[in-house]
């Protein structure tokens, strides 16, 4: 047998760099990632009935475009996929028996935790801003030549990830130590983080959704067709919130590969 | 020589099952083999060398290098896991340069070593194929594949020949015995006896979590071989091959089936009896319907072992 000299050793950030590329190619693979883009394309089908059904009416477009953006990504769309993403960090690697190809390299836990996390939130971010930016230019079509246009979409677009970032961090969190995460992680992003928002006061802060609304514009509360679908928002500031967002992702981070390190996994007979 | 893979009072257990018990063993470079029955924990032991899990009692070092959470000590060990668990939406082509990337090597050595490896275990040709259409024993040689890919010092094999066809088996065993000129340490687990002794004569034998015996493995021959036997035989004239074998010195018991069509021969010298019952039924014209050795098995060696 012929032998090629010894291993290379890999670092942190190597060990970052090389699960992140592994995990976003397979990631582009997967069945999941396929069923999360068809979904993705459901605001864009609604950019374009609205866009026919408001022809004329451009002024509303905008205002009805926060909606959707309220509605769908940021209590559906980005919370649906964080839950899958995030759990599955841990979890696809123990259902599938596959951690050993990983944990038998010579990469330190804490990097393929952080990898697969990166990887699996790249991948989400990707499929959002692809779904944001086609709902949002067909929708803002009749004014593409003005500059605020594309200003609004990149805060739309950081808002996103930043909600992606603290979502999968909690989620994955989860996951390392809960075997049905993602069942408690739909009970939180459905259950917990709709129903705080209907409460005044300062008890909206105990969620992530409050944040994230905190950093989108806000229509008048009172009138216009869609103000049903508005909560009562008592916003954060916006320095506040991005601070507790990015704290949110780097305390669960950090939690998640402090579990992932020092638990062992057994795999079930 | 010393050792390569140290384990000291090793004890594992899973809630109050009891996985290994105060296991002390050293593995010297070459080809051992880790025999025992499903359950006796080879898989445990296999996966605390190899880092996967971490002891409850005693320690494991590879090289004198604790194993746990010891990342670094992985770049020289290959680890061929025992369940047939795969990253099924990618090609062998895929998972063996993915997996050799996340070993540290560069873009263009990873596919150079990847290449080799294919050609090793003969999957060239199928490696832009998506792992879910491989066959099982195209699953158990890309599994193999990335063990060796990247050239370890250790090699962990656990249950490679499971689910093989015997050409297959044959195949995967000239590979395991090829790396042994190579200077690496090889570990193979098996729970069929015939599979570890056509890799290696240096066998550790492990049941109920506890080691017990190793050594050279004419040594579990002769043990088999002193350890009576038994051969059933179903035919509608039991007793009239009964009574032609009583006579015989090296028959000790005979049992009647409650059926009165089979008898069960206990004897020393198996193949002895063999050969008398084709002489008997040859000789006497008897109908025989099937002639089975029940306890032709590393488990009736265990069980004489443990004294049951």
């Amino acid at each position: 047998m012929e032998t090629k000299g010894r291993t290379p050793a890999v670092s942190l950030a190597a060990s970052v760099r090389e699960v992140f590329g592994f995990f976003f190619f397979l990631g582009r693979r997967t069945g999941k990632t396929r069923v999360f883009v068809l979904l993705g394309g459901i605001p864009v089908v609604i950019a374009v009935l609205v866009r026919i059904l408001a022809a004329g009416r451009a002024d509303d477009l905008a205002a009805v475009f926060s909606e959707i953006l309220m509605v769908f990504f940021v209590t559906f769309y980005i919370v649906i996929l964080s839950l899958f993403y995030g759990t599955s960090i841990v979890a696809e690697e123990l259902e599938g028996r596959t951690l050993p190809y990983l944990t038998s390299r010579p990469l330190s836990k804490a990097g393929i935790f952080l990898g697969k996390y990166a990887a699996y939130t790249s991948l989400m971010f990707l499929m959002v801003t692809a779904s944001l930016a086609l709902s949002y230019f067909i929708m803002n079509g009749h004014r593409l030549a003005d500059a605020g246009l594309y200003l609004t979409f990149l805060k739309y677009a950081a808002v996103l990830g930043l909600g992606l970032l603290a979502y999968t961090a909690f989620f994955a969190f989860l996951g390392t130590f809960l075997k049905r995460a993602i069942l408690l992680g739909l009970m939180f992003g459905f259950g917990w983080e709709n129903v705080i928002q209907y409460f005044p006061g300062s008890t909206q802060k105990f969620s992530l959704v409050h944040y994230l609304k905190s950093l989108l514009p806000r229509q008048p509360a009172a009138g216009g067709k869609f103000s049903l679908l508005l909560f009562r928002l008592e916003p954060t500031g916006p320095v506040a919130a991005v601070v507790s967002l990015a704290l949110i992702a780097v305390v669960f981070v950090a939690l998640g590969c402090w579990v992932f390190r020092t638990k062992e996994y057994l795999f079930e007979e | 020589m010393s050792a390569v893979i140290e384990a000291k009072s090793l004890s594992k257990w899973y809630g109050n099952v009891l996985g290994l018990n105060d296991v002390s063993l050293e593995i010297e470079s070459g080809i051992t083999g880790l025999l025992g029955p499903n359950g006796a924990g080879k898989s445990t032991f296999m996966k605390l060398i190899t880092g996967q899990m971490k002891p409850n009692i005693g320690s494991v070092a590879i090289n004198g290098e604790r194993v746990w959470n010891h990342f670094r000590l992985f770049a020289r060990l290959g680890f061929c896991p025992e369940p047939d668990a795969f990253y099924e939406d990618i090609s062998g082509w895929e998972f063996l340069t993915g997996l050799l990337r996340l070993q540290g090597f560069g873009r263009a050595e990873a596919a150079e070593r990847a290449a080799m490896a294919l050609t090793i275990v003969e999957l060239t040709g199928d490696k832009d194929r998506k792992i879910r259409g491989y066959s099982r024993g195209m699953r158990q040689r890309v599994k193999f594949a990335q063990a060796i890919a990247h050239d370890p010092e250790v090699i962990i094999l656990d249950e490679p020949f499971s689910g093989l066809d015997p050409l297959g088996k044959r195949r995967l065993i000239r590979l395991i015995k090829d790396y042994e000129g190579a200077g690496k340490t090889i570990l193979v687990s098996s729970h069929v006896l015939p599979e570890i002794e056509a890799v290696t004569s240096r066998i550790v034998m492990i049941h109920q979590g506890k080691i017990l015996a190793q050594g050279d493995i004419h040594m579990v021959r002769d043990l088999i071989e002193s350890h009576p036997h038994m051969i059933s035989v179903r035919s509608p004239q039991a007793r009239a091959l009964a009574a032609a074998l009583v006579d015989d010195a090296s028959v000790l018991k005979m049992t009647f089936g409650a059926d009165g069509r089979s008898l069960v021969v206990e004897t020393p010298n198996r193949d002895g009896v063999f050969g008398r019952l084709q002489s008997v039924i040859v000789a006497k014209g008897l109908e025989v319907e099937e002639i089975t050795s029940p306890d032709d098995n590393l488990q009736a060696v265990f069980d004489y072992l443990v004294g049951k």
